[in-house]
C-alpha cells in the first residue's frame, strides 16, 4: 500500500477530514492542497517551481470554453424556469392524458423530460412539477408515495438528458467532447423515461387505485382548446430544444454558443409569455453569477487539491489500488459504481465529479474502458444522489413546497422504488454499453468534421503548463 | 468595517451579473454573426472567456457573504449555532485566508509578468491578456477582504453583540 510514500495517502485522509468539518469545501481543498505541498516541498517530493504552475491551472479554468457554457446553460434555465413554461407544459400535458389511469404520473414523466432538455436544473423541474401536480394528485386521492415518488424522480431526469450541467463537467473533466456527450446521454436518457413509463404502467394495471383517472369535471379543456393548450407549450419548448441540441449535433455551434442562444432564446420565449421584466432579468442574472461562482470555486480548489495529490504520486497510489480489484472491466466498474453511489449520500455531484473522477480516469484509461461510455454511467448514477433520502436534493425540494397533508414519511419511502428503477438503468448500461455508443457511432463522424471545423476558429489562450508525469 | 467590505464586494457582484448577461449576448452574437455575415472577430471571442473569469472570480466573495458556497453539511447541519460559528472561525483563518493570500500572491507574479511584456494573446486580432490576468490576484485578495468581514462578524455573534443567521441551505443546483 506504501510503495508510492505515505504522502498521498495521508491527503486522501486529510481530505476526508477536511471536508467533514463542514467549512466550503472550495476552501477546505484550496488550503488542503497548499498545506500539502508545501509539506511535500520540504520532504522533497518537488520543489517550488512545481507551486508555481497553480496560477497557470487557474488561468487554464478561466480561458476554457467549455466551462464557458455553464453561466448560460444556467441563465437559460433561470429564465425559463420564472417564465412559468413548466406551468404551461404540464397544463396542457396534464389534462390530455387526464383520462386513464396513471396519467397524470405519465404526464409529469413527460413534462420533466422535456424540461430535462431544455432547462438543466433539478430543482427548478421538481418545483414547478411539485406546486402543480401534487395538489391535483392529492384532491383526487392519487396515494402519495407514489406521487411525490415521480415527481422527484422526472425532476431527476435532467440530470442525464442533453444539456445537462453534469455532463458538460464529466466532458470537461474526461476529457472528451461534449457532443459526445451528449449522443451518449440520449439513449439512456430515453432508457430512462420508458422505465419510469413501464412502472407506473404497472401500478395502474395492478393497484390502480392508488393512481386514479381524473374525474370528467377536471378536465376543463377539450378539443380544439386542449389541442391548443398543449401546443402552446410543446411548440416553444421544441423549438428551444432544436437550437440547443440541433445546432450541437448538426456541427453549427460550439456547446457554449448553442447554451449563448439557448439563453437569448429563452428571453424571446419569456417575452412572448408576456412575463418578462427587468426584475425577471436581473434575478437571473444575479442568481446565474452566484451559482457560476460557487461550482467554479470548487473546480479551483479541486485542481489545486488534485495538483499536489499527483505531484505526491497519489495518481499512480490509486491506480495501483484500483488495478487490484479483481475481474477486470466489469469488477472495475461495479466497484466504482457501489463506491460512487454511496459517496453521492452525502457527497453533491460537483464533489465528486471535481475530486474523484480525475482520481478514476487513469484506472479506466489503462483497462481500456470507452470514457464516454463511463462519464454517462457515472452520471446516471449520479442521479440516485438526489433521491437518496433524507439528504437528497429533490426530497428536499419537494418536502419544501408540498401541502403539509402530505407527510415527509411518504416522500422518503416514495423515494425507494424509484432509487431502484435508476439502478436497474445503471445495470442495463454495464451490461449493454450499446445504449450509450450506438448513438456515438452513427453520429461521429458528420460531428468530428463540422465541429472540427467550428473548433479551430476558437482562440486557444497560449499556456506553458509544466507537464505532469502521471506514471501511464 | 465589515460593513465597508461587504459594500465594495456587494459592487463587484454586481459587475459579475452584468457580465453574465453581456457574456452571453455576445456569444450568442458571434455565432449569428458567423453564419449570416460570415464575420468571425478573436477579439470578440476572446472577449466572452474573459468576462467569464469576471463573473466567477468577482462573484465569488459575495457569494461568500451569502454563504452560498457548498458544504458537506452531514456533521456540520447538525450541529449548534454557537458550534457553526466556531466551525467558520476556525475555517476562515485556517483555510480561508492562508488559501486566498497564497493564490492572490502567486496570481500577482503571474499577473506582474505577463503586464510588463505587455502580453497579447497570440490570435490573429487578439485582446491583449494581462488585464484578464489581473482578475486573478484581485478575485482572490477581495475573497480575502470578505474573509475579513465573515470573521469579524461571526466573532461579535459569539460575544453576543450581534445575532446572526447561520442557517445554511444548499444552493439550488
Amino acid at each position: 500500500m506504501l510503495e508510492y510514500g505515505y504522502m498521498a495517502p495521508a491527503m486522501f485522509a486529510g481530505l476526508v477530514v477536511f471536508m467533514l468539518i463542514g467549512f466550503p469545501v472550495a476552501f477546505s481543498l484550496a488550503a488542503l492542497g497548499l498545506t500539502f505541498g508545501f509539506i511535500a516541498i520540504e520532504v522533497g517530493y518537488f520543489d517550488l517551481s512545481f507551486m508555481q504552475a497553480m496560477p497557470y491551472r487557474v488561468f487554464g479554468i478561466m480561458s476554457n470554453d467549455l466551462l464557458l457554457s455553464i453561466p448560460f446553460f444556467t441563465f437559460m434555465g433561470v429564465i425559463l424556469e420564472r417564465s412559468g413554461l413548466a406551468e404551461d407544459l404540464l397544463e396542457g400535458v396534464g389534462q390530455a392524458f387526464g383520462s386513464v389511469p396513471g396519467g397524470l404520473a405519465y404526464a409529469v414523466i413527460f413534462v420533466g423530460a422535456i424540461l430535462g432538455a431544455i432547462t438543466g436544473t433539478v430543482a427548478a423541474s421538481v418545483i414547478a412539477m411539485g406546486m402543480i401536480s401534487l395538489p391535483i394528485m392529492l384532491k383526487y386521492g392519487y396515494d402519495m408515495k407514489i406521487g411525490t415518488g415521480v415527481i422527484a424522480a422526472s425532476g431527476t431526469i435532467t440530470q442525464v438528458i442533453p444539456p445537462s450541467l453534469v455532463l458538460i463537467i464529466l466532458a470537461d473533466q474526461l476529457g472528451v467532447p461534449v457532443g459526445d456527450m451528449y449522443l451518449g446521454a440520449f439513449g439512456p436518457s430515453l432508457l430512462q423515461v420508458a422505465l419510469f413509463t413501464a412502472f407506473i404502467f404497472l401500478v395502474a394495471t395492478f393497484q390502480p387505485h392508488k393512481v386514479p383517472a381524473l374525474p370528467p369535471e377536471a378536465r376543463t379543456l377539450h378539443g380544439w382548446a386542449l389541442a391548443s393548450k398543449v401546443a402552446w407549450g410543446m411548440i416553444p419548448s421544441l423549438v428551444l430544444i432544436f437550437l440547443v441540441l440541433g445546432t450541437i449535433f448538426m456541427g453549427l455551434a460550439t456547446p457554449t454558443e448553442a447554451g449563448a442562444m439557448g439563453a437569448v432564446g429563452a428571453m424571446v420565449l419569456a417575452v412572448l409569455h408576456r412575463r418578462f421584466s427587468t426584475a425577471l432579468l436581473w434575478s437571473a442574472m444575479d442568481q446565474t453569477m452566484r451559482i457560476t461562482a460557487m461550482v467554479l470555486f470548487i473546480l479551483i480548489g479541486a485542481t489545486v487539491f488534485s495538483l499536489v495529490f499527483q505531484g505526491v504520486n497519489g495518481g499512480r497510489w490509486i491506480e495501483h489500488l484500483l488495478s487490484g480489484i479483481p475481474g477486470g472491466q466489469l469488477g472495475f466498474l461495479i466497484f466504482v459504481n457501489v463506491f460512487i453511489f454511496f459517496l453521492a449520500f452525502f457527497l453533491d455531484f460537483f464533489e465528486i465529479v471535481f475530486i474523484v473522477v480525475p482520481m478514476l480516469v487513469p484506472a479506466a484509461e489503462a483497462l481500456d474502458i470507452n470514457l464516454v461510455w463511463f462519464g454517462v454511467l457515472l452520471c446516471v448514477n449520479m442521479q440516485t444522489s438526489f433521491m437518496h433520502p433524507p439528504f437528497g436534493f429533490a426530497l428536499f425540494y419537494l418536502r419544501g413546497i408540498a401541502p403539509p397533508e402530505v407527510k415527509s414519511r411518504d416522500i422518503y419511502l416514495g423515494s425507494i422504488p424509484w432509487i431502484g428503477l435508476q439502478l436497474i438503468l445503471v445495470a442495463v448500461l454495464i451490461f449493454w454499453p450499446e445504449s450509450v455508443t450506438y448513438w456515438l457511432g452513427q453520429e461521429v463522424v458528420l460531428d468530428a468534421a463540422t465541429v472540427g471545423s467550428t473548433l479551430d476558429a476558437i482562440p486557444m489562450p497560449e499556456l506553458d503548463m509544466p507537464t505532469l508525469d502521471l506514471g501511464n | 468595517m465589515s460593513g465597508l467590505i461587504d459594500r465594495i464586494n456587494r459592487y463587484f457582484a454586481v459587475v459579475a451579473a452584468v457580465l453574465v448577461l453581456l457574456s452571453c449576448l455576445i456569444s450568442a452574437g458571434n455565432a449569428a454573426s458567423r453564419y449570416a455575415l460570415s464575420i468571425s472577430s478573436n477579439a470578440w471571442l476572446e472577449i466572452q472567456w474573459q468576462m467569464f473569469s469576471g463573473i466567477f472570480l468577482l462573484g465569488a466573495p459575495y457569494v461568500l457573504k451569502l454563504n452560498e458556497h457548498v458544504r458537506v453539511d452531514i456533521i456540520y447541519g447538525g450541529r449548534s449555532d454557537r458550534t457553526k460559528l466556531w466551525i467558520d472561525v476556525f475555517g476562515i483563518i485556517f483555510f480561508l485566508f492562508p488559501a486566498t493570500a497564497m493564490m492572490a500572491y502567486m496570481g500577482y507574479g503571474f499577473f506582474e509578468t505577463s503586464f510588463v511584456r505587455g502580453e497579447m494573446s497570440s490570435n490573429a486580432g487578439g485582446l491583449p491578456l494581462w488585464p484578464v490576468k489581473a482578475i486573478l490576484p484581485l478575485g482572490f485578495a477581495l475573497l480575502f477582504l470578505q474573509g475579513i468581514s465573515e470573521l469579524i462578524k461571526r466573532i461579535a455573534a459569539l460575544q453576543g453583540d450581534e445575532r446572526m443567521a447561520v442557517s445554511y441551505e444548499k444552493p439550488l443546483q
